[in-house]
């Protein structure tokens, strides 16, 4: 079945910086699996490598067992024979051709029979509520209705696998809310095996069963989005992901300012066994704020710190606490009764702490 | 350390593996380029088109600077060495031998002054009228924008035939000139040779500083001029200290573009310039080819490219150089309109004189000198149509008025014959090299493909006529000679409609970018299926375009023609030239007033078509 197998693929472009190197990624039949990254980071580079509209510069590609794309082995099978389906994030329909067309295109060229085609398309344009538009030319068209034609355009060939690439950026907020669900639904209905790209976080643990982060051409992480999130292998998965951002607090020595030499005392004292801390990571949503002075305890960082400002969200408050260094930032839904220029409490489960070691891996201190 | 052991065999096996392996490896990096970059026949097109494209423009020129130093036929005793043997007789003959002076050097003071000329009143006429049209509020506006466009639609030679008709003297013979016929007596200088030359390319290549001095001021963001404003400064230190700077980039181009079309000229120079053996290079050029010295031609077409040539890429370097600083304004540009105050009315009046002279009164002229038997006389019964459809006239030839004469028939079939079928040809090809360049996974060949379709633009059409000339004067390999045939005048036009064919195929390849054609691949539509159900249905128009307009400029050309035409391939150019020669001057203002007609028309349905405006077709 369609797994998808990356090994060591590389891609690069003339002389430039590869855009992707030495990737390994395997993607599970029946796999939700998001790409995420910041924009120029080589993931729709890698999406475009699967669907082999680019050839790669070094390593293998499989999918079902079946190698598509190896230097070494001299194969290399075209995109329209591999059996994927891209959705481009232009959409890029074809404006000569009615949504009908553009839908049934697949269909046509494979020669299917005029009522299953008209079953087939009906069925797909139906199924993303399109189909009062089946007449119309894409331009007469909004964003999100073009965007489910390119959708229906692929799912109509039924592909093995389907790859998006950033599909809902061009969209509205309201409508990107109503896609994902809808996305979400069609890969529960198709089963299809889907690879999804986009630099938006939320879009990517939301939806996937799995996510893939990507950095500068390599991967940093591959886990579920709970474990992207709770475990951060490194620290750009941990600054990548997380609205508003992690509060990332080097500890080494010649970084004096109170919350890093606090923290540091901390770590060192609670966790005898590590020795090579460089920083820890705070989210922000983590820490509790008090008034008035917790009782206190030793699973937990206790210190406190001037309220440099309060920035409302609409139902959340992200609280900017000044410790003589870089803001500290927390996030709240309780409405903060205090002020600015306030001194307040605020606490951190040792738990809830994310160590990174010199060179910025993670540390896992359960065992360690 | 068990498991180490445990790897170690395995990973030399592996070694030992790759290494048998080698030759193989390389076979298959090599099936392996094949698969990725050659596998869709866009590769072997663009295969083709180099090679098409070599022959077409590279093949002709070095045929024609080698020409400049063999011996040529008939040349041997002169040359003191064998023909086809190296020399320097022709360089020596054309540089620095006594007729030096009349072949080579006084044309290029000639082709010099008058192209300094033309710069200096075209620039000083379009720069405020390209001011007015897109800056004030000058009346009737929209409607100068599109008249006083007219002249760069009509062939330039249209003009010198008025002025002819109109200042004709005793010195050629011939119907008399109006003003012959009103009792004044035009002196040579007003009549014929700089004068008459330098006004009437002018008034021919305003247009050209309208377009591109206009476009650049459209676009010129009036926010930059109102901070200097809201600064404090007056209207006369924002003009030079702002407006100017910005601005010297489109004025640059359009003078090194109007001096690069003035070297190259023909027609204008032909007509007001051989009654008084004013020469310039392109005239000279064409002297030594009718009197068949094909060497000393080939290096003044060399010479004529070289110009053309060497001031285009100090174009490039200028507008480089003083772009570094150009900002372009994004979405802020608004322009902002000038009010004229009490100028108002003198502006327009300015405008629509310009429109008279350069095109009103001009047009006028024509026609009426078609209709009229003596010129300048109105009186009602000095007025016949016998010169247009009139039959057994008492003339020696030429005994029916020129539409019921087979030969303007003949030309105009021809016409539409070679230059549509050139244009079709240039049109298409220009498509495909976009798409090559576009799409190509071979990097050389795009690269190459967008350099050899521009150079023709770098050579003036008479040398490049001359290029062809030498080239397919004799049969050279498998080619036969194609000289006196419709199909060198295809080919030759062909190549030389390619920059403005394939600037044109490779921005419509651009716009329309990579994304719906390999959405068809995703579905799985191969290459031929993707180029019909997809990509040619979606450049539909962009086709129609790049034919059209090759068309209009083709129609209205004459320099190619005037050196590669027979009298069986005349065209309606070089067949109102032949008129001319001949004096029959109704018949040729006749002619070239079809022919103007039919660029004009032409030009409108372009725009009607394209929904496009005239500057984005006609500024290159």
């Amino acid at each position: 079945m369609p797994t998808i197998t990356l090994s060591h693929v590389s891609k690069s472009y003339d002389s430039q910086a590869p855009a992707i190197s030495d990737l390994d990624l395997v993607v599970q039949d029946g796999e939700f699996m998001c790409l995420l990254g910041p924009s120029g980071c080589g993931k729709s580079t890698t999406l475009r490598v699967i669907a082999g509209l680019e050839n790669l510069s070094a390593g293998e590609i499989m999918i079902g067992g079946r190698v598509l794309d190896s230097r070494d082995q001299g194969i290399f099978v075209p995109p329209e024979q591999r059996g994927a389906g891209l959705v481009f994030q232009s959409y890029a329909l074809w404006p000569h051709l009615t949504v009908e067309r553009n839908v049934s295109f697949g269909l046509r060229l494979r020669k299917v029979p005029a009522d299953e085609r008209d079953a087939r398309a009906g069925f797909v344009m139906a199924t993303l509520d399109i189909e009062q538009f089946r007449d119309r030319y894409p331009s007469q068209l909004s964003g999100g209705q073009q965007q489910r034609v390119a959708l229906a355009r692929m799912l109509v060939i039924e592909p093995d696998v389907l790859l998006l690439d950033e599909p809902l950026s061009n969209l509205d907020s309201r409508l990107r809310l109503k896609m994902r669900a809808e996305l979400k639904r069609i890969h529960g209905e198709f089963g299809t095996t889907i690879v999804f790209v986009t630099h938006d976080q939320w879009e990517a643990m939301t939806l996937s069963t799995r996510i893939a982060v990507m950095n500068e051409g390599s991967l940093q992480q591959v886990g579920t989005p709970d474990e992207i999130y709770n475990s951060p292998a490194n620290l750009f998965v941990a600054e990548f992901v997380g609205n508003p951002p992690i509060n990332m607090v080097p500890v080494t020595i010649g970084q004096d300012t109170d919350l890093s030499l606090t923290l540091g005392e901390y770590v060192t004292r609670s966790f005898p066994k590590i020795d090579n801390v460089g920083s820890v990571g705070l989210r922000p949503e983590t820490i509790r704020l008090t008034v008035r002075e917790p009782p206190g305890n030793p699973h937990c960082l206790t210190s406190h710190a001037r309220v440099a400002g309060i920035l409302p969200t609409g139902g959340n408050w992200i609280v900017e606490l000044d410790n003589g260094g870089a803001p500290l930032f927390v996030s709240t839904n309780i409405s903060p009764e205090f002020n600015v220029g306030e001194m307040l409490y605020f606490q951190v489960d040792q738990s809830r702490m994310h160590l990174f070691d010199l060179d910025g891996i993670r540390i896992s201190y359960e065992n360690g | 350390m068990k498991r180490k052991s445990d790897r170690m065999p395995s990973k030399s096996a592996a070694q030992g593996e790759s290494n048998s392996r080698a030759g193989m490896r390389g076979s298959a990096r090599l099936s392996y380029h094949i698969k990725v970059g050659w596998r869709e026949p866009t590769a072997i097109i663009g295969a083709l088109m180099v090679v098409l494209f070599a022959y077409l423009v590279i093949v002709p020129i070095v045929t024609l600077l080698h020409d400049a130093v063999e011996v040529q036929f008939g040349d041997a005793r002169r040359a003191k060495a064998e023909v086809g043997a190296w020399t320097l007789y022709y360089l020596n003959r054309t540089l620095a031998s006594p007729i030096a002076q009349v072949l080579f050097w006084e044309p290029l003071a000639h082709t010099l002054s008058v192209a300094a000329g033309v710069m200096l009143v075209s620039l000083s006429l379009g720069v405020p009228l390209a001011w007015l049209l897109s800056r004030s509020d000058m009346f009737g506006r929209r409607w100068f924008a599109t008249a006083l466009i007219v002249p760069y639609m009509l062939p330039s030679w249209t003009f010198a035939l008025v002025w002819r008709t109109l200042f004709r003297n005793r010195t050629v013979g011939g119907q008399q000139g109006w003003l012959e016929s009103l009792g004044f007596t035009p002196p040579d200088w007003l009549a014929y040779g700089q004068v008459p030359i330098t006004i009437i390319l002018a008034l021919h290549y305003t247009p050209f500083v309208i377009l591109l001095f206009g476009n650049a001021l459209r676009s010129f963001d009036s926010q930059l001029e109102e901070s200097a404003r809201i600064l404090g400064a007056k209207s006369g230190t924002v003009a030079v200290q702002i407006i100017f700077p910005l601005m010297l980039p489109a004025l640059l181009s359009a003078t090194i573009l109007i001096f690069a079309k003035c070297i190259g000229e023909f027609g204008v120079n032909y007509i007001l310039g051989l009654p008084v053996d004013y020469n310039v290079l392109a005239t000279s050029l064409y002297r030594s080819i009718s009197s068949r010295q094909s060497g000393v031609a080939a290096v003044l077409a060399g010479a004529i490219m070289l110009i053309g040539i060497i001031s285009l890429l100090v174009d490039a370097r200028l507008v480089r150089e003083s772009r570094r600083f150009v900002t372009v304004g994004g979405k802020g540009a608004m322009s902002r309109k000038s009010p004229l105050g009490i100028y108002r009315l003198p502006a327009t009046v300015f405008a629509a004189l310009i429109f008279l002279i350069s095109v009103g009164f001009p047009l006028l002229v024509l026609v009426l000198s078609t209709i009229m038997k003596v010129p300048a006389d109105f009186s009602l019964d000095n007025f016949t149509l016998d010169y247009w459809i009139g039959r057994n006239l008492e003339t020696v030839a030429l005994r029916t008025g020129i539409l019921l004469t087979p030969d303007l028939w003949m030309a105009a079939w021809n016409t539409l014959r070679i230059v549509g079928f050139a244009s079709l040809c240039s049109g298409l090809l220009g498509l495909l090299v976009g798409y090559v360049v576009v799409r190509s996974r071979v990097r050389w060949i795009s690269s190459f493909l967008r350099h050899v379709t521009f150079f023709p633009y770098l050579v003036p059409g008479i040398a490049f006529a001359v290029a062809y000339l030498s080239l397919f004067a004799v049969q050279r390999g498998p080619i036969p000679a194609l000289y006196g045939t419709g199909l060198i005048l295809v080919l030759a036009l062909t190549a030389d409609q390619m920059p403005y064919s394939s600037r044109a195929g490779i921005s419509a390849m651009m716009q329309l970018g990579k994304d719906p054609e390999e959405a068809a691949q995703m579905t799985g539509a191969g290459w031929l299926r993707r180029m019909t159900s997809v990509v040619l249905p979606i450049q539909k128009g962009a086709l129609v375009t790049g034919t059209l307009l090759p068309f209009i400029s083709g129609i209205k050309g004459l320099s190619l023609f005037v050196v590669l035409a027979v009298p069986t391939t005349d065209v309606l150019t070089t067949y109102s030239l032949r008129l001319i020669d001949n004096n029959y001057t109704q018949a040729a203002n006749a002619v070239v007033l079809i022919i103007a007609a039919m660029a004009y028309f032409g030009t409108l349905a372009v725009q009607n078509v394209t929904k496009t405006n005239l500057a984005d077709g006609l500024g290159g």
